[in-house]
């Protein structure tokens, strides 16, 4: 959401010739940028408006990789065909994990790795849903965090930690690492307000999950 | 004064009131920190008969005293002398005899390699600098070896004020640069990680992670005598207590 880059992540690794692909790709700048390092991107969305801002994308920069329109939790893909599964706050976001997870790992080689950046379980706790803003104060509960449904916008995913650890350890990857985002000093988001960039700065916004299919 | 001074005095004061309590812990079943949740309902064990065991910080030793009656050969390691006497008078009362070493779990006087299973309840997890007692831990385990480890609930140490007060719904302090915490009521010195942070250290010792088991508060039961801790109704909401499991790899 501050556009850190991954020049200073180095989530992802090595690119060139590896097998990638993008759940929720959306317009698909991810998956063009990947394609630039040599990678060989396949963007998934399930949304066919998306995928037409992500062919136009892709006329542009005169790059031709496959689209695919599917939901991340039934992915018409065959089994071990990745090196890499990511998404940035994509399908991860707006999938139920307990499904997409499990289809991951389907989807990647042994030792292969799936990166997935979204929100964290403090997001949704301290979310003031009548105020419509952050706040230092737990609203919501911890225990059974998995949909949420506001009122207006679409429905989310998030789960505790000790889910998302056994749900990766039950479908068969290993614990890499999690990295929680604290905006840089100066970092300036289209999509979040200068209070809520304030609140990042002390409680962890955004998360990266970094896990790896068993070899 | 280091912590391991300060936190000797702390526990030194602490300690007639666990000597106490300690019969009582020594005659339980397993049951995990102070909501009493059995073993048998997390799973954070693996089947312990003819396991080596360390206890990190083990107070008065009923943590190893439990994992005796499963089949395990324990060892128990503090840094309070009043500790271990309690624990010393235990094993004679109870018939359960096993060692017991005064020593910092960040600097543990025994071999490499040596032990199935390192655990700790609110002992060195939260009373000894993560950054040398998880590297000991696994110096001190065989490949494959498990630690399983209990400490306070991260979202609560950030909802709890400096005095001794439950914690509340307010989020008092940041979660980014935890680590150290310095206690206004005890002067004791605590250390909590964030969830990135302990991942991070566990898998740089070398550690798989397996488990975080985030325990709930059961719907009904006795009141816990800790004033600092939060209630009931709050840790039916919110995790008051984290149990990390990981493993050595082979």
């Amino acid at each position: 959401m501050w556009q850190v880059p991954e020049s200073e992540l180095r989530v992802l690794g090595g690119m060139a010739g590896k097998d990638i692909l993008e759940l929720g790709c959306g317009a698909a700048q991810w998956s063009i940028l990947l394609a630039g390092l040599g990678a060989c991107p396949i963007g998934l969305d399930n949304s066919a408006r998306q995928l037409e801002h992500a062919r136009e994308a892709l006329a542009v920069a005169g790059l031709d990789f496959p689209l695919v329109h599917a939901p991340a939790e039934a992915v018409p893909l065959p089994d071990a065909s990745f090196d890499i599964v990511f998404a940035d706050h994509g399908a991860n976001r707006f999938a139920d994990p307990y499904a997409w997870v499990p289809e991951a790992a389907r989807l990647l080689r042994r030792g292969g790795l799936l990166a997935f950046s979204g929100s964290t379980p403090f997001e949704v706790m301290c979310w003031n849903e009548p105020a419509e803003r952050m706040e230092a104060e737990l609203h919501l509960d911890y225990f059974g965090m998995h949909r949420i449904e506001d009122a207006d916008g679409p429905v989310q995913f998030e789960l505790p930690y000790g889910e998302w650890i056994r749900l990766f350890r039950a479908s068969g990857f290993e614990i890499e690492e999690l990295r929680e985002i604290k905006p840089p000093p100066g970092a300036v988001s289209t999509y979040r307000t200068v209070e809520e960039t304030e609140w990042a700065r002390k409680w962890p916004m955004e998360q990266i999950w970094i896990v790896r299919r068993e070899a | 004064m280091s912590h391991v001074e300060r936190n000797r005095n702390v526990w030194t004061e602490f300690a007639p009131e666990f000597a106490e309590w300690a019969p009582g812990a020594w005659a339980d079943e397993f049951e995990w920190g102070v909501w009493h949740v059995p073993e048998s309902e997390l799973g954070a064990l693996p089947d312990v008969a003819g396991m080596d065991t360390i206890e990190l910080g083990c107070g008065t030793a009923y943590i190893s005293s439990w994992l005796a009656r499963r089949g395990a050969r324990p060892v128990g390691v503090d840094i309070t002398p009043a500790q271990l006497e309690t624990a010393r008078r235990m094993q004679a009362e109870f018939g359960l005899e096993f060692p017991l070493l005064e020593a910092s779990a960040e600097d543990v006087p025994l071999r490499d390699e040596s032990f199935d299973l390192a655990i700790s309840e609110y002992g060195a997890s939260i009373w000894a600098d993560p950054y040398r007692w998880i590297p000991e831990a696994a110096r001190l385990l065989r490949p494959g070896g498990h630690l399983v480890f209990l400490v306070n609930g991260t979202i609560m140490i950030l909802c709890s004020p400096d005095e001794e007060l439950p914690a509340g719904r307010e989020l008092l302090r940041p979660y980014f640069g935890m680590d150290r915490f310095v206690w206004d009521d005890t002067g004791g010195v605590e250390f909590h990680l964030g969830y990135g942070d302990w991942i991070r250290l566990l898998r740089e010792n070398g550690f798989q992670v397996e488990n975080l088991i985030e325990i709930q508060a059961p719907p009904e039961g006795e009141p816990h005598r800790y004033p600092g801790l939060p209630d009931r109704e709050w840790s039916r909401r919110w995790p008051s207590e984290e149990i990390w499991v990981a493993r050595k790899r082979a």
